[in-house]
Order: structure tokens, then C-alpha cells, then sequence
């Protein structure tokens, strides 16, 4: 970027607000890819008559924007490849309203995604989409990335709950889409099509967002079974018995011992496949549902099957779960979380086959995931300080990818195509749909100014 | 004792200039558990710094890769990497809650001491420094001020407490002594140690600072010196128990000063709240009625860094009547009350805001008084309450654990 480019952004916007030091570059360079880019100059936004005029400028002198939450992602949807303007939008995080009869919130780009949660848990309901990292990522991140979380069976992702959309587009344009209707057929579905768009078409900076009231009751159950495909077939059980379970969520053994090795709460290293269910609604419901649950598993024969009778016991359930990441994190210093996706029904080839590809590159590489949608998260183990090591990880991702989209499956459940997986788009995606996916970016940003070198090869 | 201390100084100094044209930084030893921060973000959502500025160069993932980046050649030991890392509380919530187990406070020190051999550090650690090393507190005073807040006090015999031998030593801390609105701290302690019989001495102006502030600021080698000087000091009072009321006097008593001077520490170390219990168990005391609704703040370097939770809590449940609820966050996982790190002498604004949310957090419980064990918390929390005022219809009241202890004692 010239010289003269970053001072007339100073005049623009405040020189507060658009920062050159090295220092603070290298801190924003980043995110949870681990890989690293520097802006060549970062931007904190306040509102969007700033992000038009930084827009409508990148615009003209052809420089790279690249929007920027809370950078938890994990496909590198924030960093900016092309160098250009790093455009922090974590000031614009205001909760603006919740409609208790409407049953919608809304909220700017920068609001954490539990603040907003939390927001709407004083009016008795909920915001059902619960990414991993929750507490730290923003809403506009969410909806850039089409995050989905623990709930989706039962409670889909962040799609299902986008109402209504304020966009800058980057030719500068400020536009409101999509409606805070239950209904709308108003024109083409941009709000869908923004959502999951990974910050390529246009930047989100405010939304109305879905809500529902807070389930009356829920039940927890862990049951451990002695192999993979006995726990696959309670998940395909259950199902085919009417029940959609709010959370089904599976562990396997490599991530069950690294659980024991960090915490020693009493896993039994033994078993092959553990699974964590909950479901939720009225009270009657719930308990019937919970009855259903267990005698699936029980006729899949698990070894142990456990009901929470209290909240305390179901914090207990759940501690394993909510370690998993985090002990497997501590086994090697490099931990690759991938999020391939398949139908329900073949989620035991999909787990076989990772199991496969981690003893043909002699790489460690534990399951766990949501069982329940078919959303797993292979985590390989490596340390990729080793290049040797990361040419047999980069392999190993990329067998996983092809047996994925063989089963049926989609390279990503969750975390997007962003930079990592931008080479293996073409696996699924047509050749045909392919230039429809570019062509729809042209329209957006002729110049190709807004986050490039995602999603597409350049 | 005054030559030992600038002996050292000259040592440091000489080395210093040595060590900083190599660049020998301790940070490069620490490869291994810097690689491991994945970013995942975790510590965004609790760095009581970052949730108040929303700046990630000041976050523990922020810092991190600047360590890295030094430790890769990218930047050197910079300004702006200095504001950055002395931009920190130390509550140590990081490590704490990190997913990947990174030793995030360990590596901060140890790049505030490479700051310190590269001369790039905050300014008010010259005085700060200068303050210890000519006074050996961290005030402008002389030591010979240590007891003012007991010699205040009308019919006192001062030998009454400072005596040639005793049982227990009472460390009263520099704040203590010297910060008049602290000075009840100590004299609620030393009337309950009366009053429960206890053969306890003060070392006056034997007193020295306990070096936190140096340690923390990774002046550590300044602190072997006053380390050795008060444990000398307490071994020839003969006692066998050390009494604190400060928690970062405690934690360096209790964790550094061992490793500080290599020497096995022959007394046993208690923070005030643990040895109160304790008469309170051994019924030398008993605590009187009190109805009230009390919230225990958890300093970090008694709770978190030292772990001590239960103590303090089981003390305020000894007295009648007193009901204790817990604040949104506490234990391991309670917020800082912003007056850690030195941050209210770098950035007094921050602080301010860091308090005020520990303060929301008080309020949200109801009780009449917070309860702490730890002087700074204690003024830092008061501080914010009172800007809160108009935010309740009822008055809160911060109280040290053991002045609520004395409270009770005289009914």
C-alpha cells in the first residue's frame, strides 16, 4: 500500500483509528489457522459510513479489504492473504434490541455470539447456534462463516436463524436485506447468500437474528459402547425411533484417553466410542424421550449408560466433551482441527477411514464430533515445526477430504473453505458451479477487492 | 545490609549491558510452550485487559505471538512490545483457563526480564526501584515509618510489639504500613492476635518490601537480596509461623523466596485468613453475631496463584449469621479487581474500568458487604463502588477479612 493511501485513511477516519506499527500488525495477522498475514494497515470501525468510505477508497485504488472479528476461525477466513486493510469490527458490538413478541434480536457485526445469547436469556428464550468458541466470536464472524455448533440437529445452524442483514458491499454501497418477517419471497434470498459467504461478498454489519423460547426441561445421558459402528448404529437408532435429539455427540478412543491422560476423571480407556445425548422440551416429553434413548442404546448393547439426575451430574456428563479439544490440544503442539461432513448413515465408514489414513501416515489423529449431523472433527496431532511431518498431515487431509465427498459428505460442516480448503473446492463443487460461485463474486466486487484469495484459487 | 543491595545492583547492571548486546532472551528457551498457544482465542474471553480495550495486542494471544515474533527474529525488544506486556493485571486467568496449558505467566516474565536487560520498560519502575533500594518500601518514606499506623494508636508500648523473640512474626506488607487508608487492616489484626493471646512480634523497620513489585515488573534479581534480609530477620526472632496480610507478600514468601535465595525456609508461612481460621478452630477465639449478607472477593495472588479459596470462606462462615454468597465468577475462576500488575500506575483509566465491572459483578450479588483479603483488592473495589453509587439503593461496605473477624470479636 503507498504511503500517501494510508494518510488519506488517517485523514478519512480518524488516526486513532488506522494504525501502522509492526507491533500491532503481527497481533492481527493471525487466527485460530495458526497461519500468519499481515495487514498493511488495521482499521478499527465504529459504524458503517466508516466501512463505506474505506470501501468505496479500496475500491478505487484497487486494495485488498479483509474483514476481521474475533479471529477464532479455523479456515482462515480473517487473514489478510493480499496484505491491504485489516478492518476490525469489534467496536460495533452493540446489542441493539430484543423483541420478546417477534422473537428476533439484533444485533451489530462485533457482538460476542453468548452476549448475545445472554441478552435474549432475560426474556426467557434463546439463541440456539453455539460454535465452540461462543464466547469469543462475533456474531458477523457466525454469519460470515455459517457457524453451526452442538445444537444443529435439532437446531440447525447460523442460517436458520439470519432474519435480516445490513451489508456494505464493497463498492461502498450500504444496503438492508432479507425481513424480520417469519415469511418473505421479496427478490433472490441474498441474506442466504451472504451467510456462509466467508466475508468474499460483502461486510455484514448488523443483523436481526432468530430466536426461541428457552426448552423447558432436558435430560443428559452418556452411554459408552465397545466399538465405533455400535455407537453409529444407537445414533442411526434413535433417529429412526422419532427422536430429535438436541445434542448426540460421540467421542472416540484416541480423544477418550487423551481426556484421561489430562484429567483422570475415571474414563474407561477400554471403550471405543462414547456418546453424550440431550434432549430437551416439556418435561413429559423430555422423559419419554430419555426412555426411548436408552433402551436404543442398551439394544446396541452399550456398556454403561448413565442419566444425569441433577444439574451437577449433568456438568459431569459433560466435562469430558468440553475437554476433548483442549486434551487433545496437549498432546503435541500442533493440533489440526478439520470438520468433513457426511450423511448420518455413514458416519462409521467416515470414522474407519480416518482411522485408516492416521496408521498409513503413522499420524495420530483423534474423532469426536456431532453425531447426530454427521459433523466430525478429525484432529491430527502433529507438530508442524517438523516439515516432514506436515507434507504427511497436508496427505492425510487431503485422503480425508476425498473419502468425505466419496460417502457423500461436504469438505466443511462448519468452518468454512476460507484459505485451507480453498484448493479442495473443486472436489465438490462443479466445474459449472465453480464459475456461477465466481461470476457471483464478480458481480459483488468487480475489483475483487473484499477478502481476496479466498474460497477460489487465485 | 545497604551494600548488599547495591552490590547486586552493580552486578545487575554490569551484566546488563553485557547480556543486552547478545540478546540473550530468555524467551528463546521457551520455544516448546510458545508453539503451543494454538490462537484458539480462549483468553479473549476473559483477560479482564482485552475485554476492556477490545485490543488483541494486549491480549495473552496477542502477546504471545509478539514473543514469537521476537523469538523468530521479526521484532526486536521494542516500545511498543513493552506497553503491550507491562499492559497486564497478572491475574493469571490465562493460564488457568488456557485450552492448550500454555504457561502464559511464566512467559511473560520471563520477557519482562528480557525487557529489563534491554532497558525497555515502563518509567515509573526507575522509581519504583529506586524507591526499594534506598527505602526498602515503596513509598518515599523511610523504613523508620513502618509502624506509624500503630504509633497513631493513643496508650500503645510499642515493645509491646516489636519484641526481641516470639512465636509468630506478622509481615504487615509496604501498602499496609504505609497507605493510611489501609492502616486499619493491620490494627484490626494485631487486636485479634491480643486478644487470642498470641506471642506475635512486627519487625518494624526490619521490615523490608517483599520484592513482588520487583519480581513482577522481572527485576528478579534485585529481590534475592531483600528475600535473604527478611528471612534472616524473622529466624532470629525465633518464630515458627510467618503471618501475612498481603497476598502478593504471601505468594512471594510462600513460592519465590526458596528458589529466590536457595535457602530452606524454617518457619512455617500462613496467610493471615488461614491462621485466623485456625485460632477460630482452636477456639482462642469466637466470633460473635453478625446478620448480614456478605460476597467474598478472591485476591489473585492468595486464590488463583496461591490456591487459597477455602480458608478466607470458611472463616466468614465461622462468624453467626453471616450469610456468604458467591459473585458470578469466583474461586479459580474470579475476575480481577483491576489493581493488579501495576496497572493503576500505567494506565489508571483501565484499571478503573476493570474495577468497575468486578464491582457490577458485587452488586448483582445483594450482599451489604464484599469481603476481601487483600488491601489493594479492598481499595480498588471501594473505589468502584462508590462511582457506582446511584446504581443501588443500599450502601455496600468493603471490609478486609479481618476486620468483619474483629467486628464480630467486639459485638
Amino acid at each position: 500500500m503507498k504511503e500517501e493511501h494510508i494518510e488519506y485513511l488517517k485523514e478519512a477516519i480518524g488516526q486513532e483509528r488506522v494504525i501502522t506499527d509492526l507491533e500491532d500488525k503481527i497481533c492481527l495477522g493471525y487466527d485460530s489457522t495458526r497461519l500468519e498475514y499481515m495487514p498493511d494497515v488495521i482499521i478499527r470501525v465504529e459504524n458503517s459510513c466508516q466501512i463505506s468510505q474505506v470501501l468505496k477508497f479500496a475500491n478505487e485504488y484497487k486494495i485488498p479489504v479483509t474483514p476481521r472479528g474475533a479471529a477464532t476461525g479455523l479456515s482462515g477466513g480473517c487473514l489478510p492473504v493480499h496484505g491491504g486493510i485489516s478492518l476490525i469490527m469489534l467496536e460495533m458490538n452493540k446489542i441493539l434490541n430484543v423483541n420478546e413478541v417477534d422473537l428476533l434480536v439484533e444485533a451489530e457485526a462485533g457482538a460476542i455470539t453468548i452476549d448475545i445469547d445472554k441478552a435474549a436469556n432475560k426474556y426467557g428464550l434463546f439463541y440456539p447456534p453455539d460454535p465452540g468458541s461462543l464466547k469469543t466470536s462475533t456474531i458477523g464472524g457466525n454469519i460470515a462463516e455459517n457457524a453451526g455448533g452442538l445444537r444443529g440437529l435439532k437446531y440447525g445452524v447460523t442460517k436458520d436463524y439470519v432474519n435480516s442483514l445490513e451489508l456494505v458491499l464493497p463498492t461502498g454501497e450500504i444496503i438492508n436485506t432479507g425481513a424480520i418477517t417469519v415469511k418473505s419471497v421479496s427478490g433472490y434470498n441474498l441474506v442466504d447468500l451472504v451467510v456462509g459467504s466467508e466475508g468474499t461478498l460483502a461486510i455484514v454489519t448488523k443483523a436481526t437474528l432468530g430466536l426461541l423460547p428457552v426448552p423447558k426441561a432436558r435430560a443428559s445421558m452418556l452411554a459408552n459402547f465397545t466399538d465405533m459402528s455400535l455407537a453409529a448404529g444407537s445414533v442411526r437408532d434413535i433417529v429412526a425411533a422419532g427422536v430429535i435429539t438436541a445434542t448426540l455427540e460421540f467421542l472416540d478412543n484416541v480423544t477418550i484417553n487423551a481426556i484421561e491422560d489430562y484429567l483422570n476423571v475415571g474414563l474407561d480407556r477400554t471403550i471405543g466410542a462414547m456418546l453424550l445425548i440431550e434432549v430437551d422440551g416439556y418435561q413429559g416429553a423430555v422423559d419419554a424421550e430419555a426412555e426411548i434413548v436408552k433402551n436404543v442404546c442398551k439394544k446396541n448393547n452399550c456398556t454403561d449408560f448413565h442419566l444425569a439426575k441433577s444439574d451437577e451430574e449433568r456438568d459431569r456428563l459433560w466435562s469430558a466433551r468440553r475437554a476433548a479439544l483442549s486434551s487433545l490440544a496437549r498432546v503435541r503442539p500442533s493440533t489440526i482441527l478439520e470438520d468433513a461432513t457426511v450423511p448420518r448413515s455413514r458416519i462409521v465408514e467416515l470414522v474407519e477411514a480416518i482411522n485408516h489414513i492416521a496408521v498409513k501416515y503413522g499420524l495420530n489423529i483423534g474423532t469426536f464430533g456431532h453425531a447426530g449431523d454427521g459433523n466430525l472433527h478429525p484432529t491430527i496431532l502433529t507438530d508442524l515445526r517438523n516439515k516432514e511431518e506436515g507434507k504427511k498431515v497436508e496427505k492425510a487431509i487431503e485422503d480425508i477430504f476425498v473419502k468425505t465427498i466419496e460417502l457423500g459428505g461436504t469438505l466443511s460442516g462448519e468452518h468454512g473453505i476460507g484459505l485451507t480448503k480453498a484448493k479442495f473446492l473443486k472436489l465438490e463443487v462443479s466445474e459449472d458451479a465453480y464459475k456461477l460461485m465466481k461470476n457471483i463474486k464478480k458481480t459483488f466486487d468487480p475489483n475483487n477487492i473484499l477478502n481476496p484469495g479466498k474460497l477460489f484459487l487465485s | 545490609m545497604e551494600t548488599k543491595i547495591n552490590s547486586i545492583k552493580t552486578q545487575h547492571n554490569k551484566k546488563a549491558k553485557s547480556t543486552s548486546q547478545t540478546r540473550a532472551a530468555r524467551v528463546f528457551l521457551k520455544g516448546d510452550d510458545l508453539f503451543a498457544c494454538s490462537r484458539c482465542g480462549t483468553c479473549l474471553s476473559i483477560c479482564p485487559i482485552y475485554k476492556n480495550t477490545l485490543n488483541e495486542g494486549f491480549a495473552p494471544r496477542g502477546k504471545l505471538s509478539l514473543i514469537e515474533a521476537v523469538v523468530n527474529g521479526k521484532i526486536g525488544f521494542t516500545d511498543k512490545l513493552s506497553e503491550k506486556i507491562y499492559t497486564c493485571t497478572m491475574c493469571n486467568l490465562c493460564t488457568t483457563e488456557c485450552p492448550s496449558g500454555v504457561k502464559v505467566s511464566e512467559l511473560f516474565r520471563a520477557v519482562r526480564e528480557d525487557l529489563i536487560e534491554n532497558s525497555k520498560y515502563p518509567e515509573v519502575l526507575d522509581y519504583l526501584k529506586d524507591k526499594i533500594e534506598k527505602a526498602y518500601n515503596i513509598t518515599f518514606d523511610t523504613n523508620q515509618g513502618r509502624l506509624d499506623w500503630l504509633k497513631q494508636v493513643p496508650d500503645t508500648d510499642i515493645n509491646d510489639y516489636v519484641k526481641p523473640t516470639a512465636d509468630v512474626v506478622y509481615f504487615v506488607g509496604c501498602v499496609s504500613s504505609f497507605s493510611p487508608r489501609s492502616f486499619s487492616i493491620p490494627r484490626a489484626i494485631v487486636k485479634i492476635l491480643k486478644k487470642a493471646d498470641v506471642d506475635f512480634t512486627l519487625l518494624g523497620e526490619d521490615e523490608w518490601c517483599c520484592g513482588f513489585p520487583l519480581l513482577s515488573s522481572g527485576m528478579k534479581e534485585e529481590v534475592g537480596a531483600l528475600a535473604m534480609h527478611n528471612i534472616e530477620k524473622v529466624i532470629e526472632k525465633k518464630a515458627k509461623i510467618l503471618l501475612t496480610s498481603c497476598p502478593s507478600c504471601f505468594h512471594t514468601w510462600k513460592h519465590e523466596y526458596e528458589s529466590l535465595t536457595g535457602k530452606k525456609i524454617p518457619f512455617e508461612i500462613l496467610h493471615i485468613s488461614q491462621y485466623l481460621l485456625n485460632l477460630v478452630n482452636a477456639e482462642k477465639i469466637k466470633p460473635g453475631k453478625l446478620d448480614v449478607r456478605v460476597t467474598y472477593h478472591d485476591p489473585c495472588d492468595l486464590g488463583r496463584n496461591s490456591g487459597v479459596f477455602e480458608q478466607p470462606r470458611q472463616l466468614l462462615k465461622s462468624i453467626p449469621g453471616v450469610e456468604l454468597v458467591e459473585m458470578q465468577t469466583s474461586k479459580k475462576q474470579a475476575n480481577c479487581c483491576g489493581g493488579g500488575g501495576n496497572i493503576e500506575s500505567l494506565n489508571q483509566a483501565l484499571s478503573a474500568k476493570i474495577a468497575d465491572s468486578r464491582a457490577g459483578e458485587i452488586i448483582d450479588t445483594k450482599a451489604e458487604i464484599a469481603v476481601s483479603a487483600c488491601q489493594q483488592c479492598e481499595r480498588t473495589l471501594a473505589t468502584a463502588l462508590k462511582k457506582r453509587k446511584g446504581d443501588t439503593d443500599y450502601k455496600i461496605k468493603v471490609m478486609d477479612v479481618s476486620e468483619i473477624l474483629l467486628e464480630s470479636l467486639e459485638g
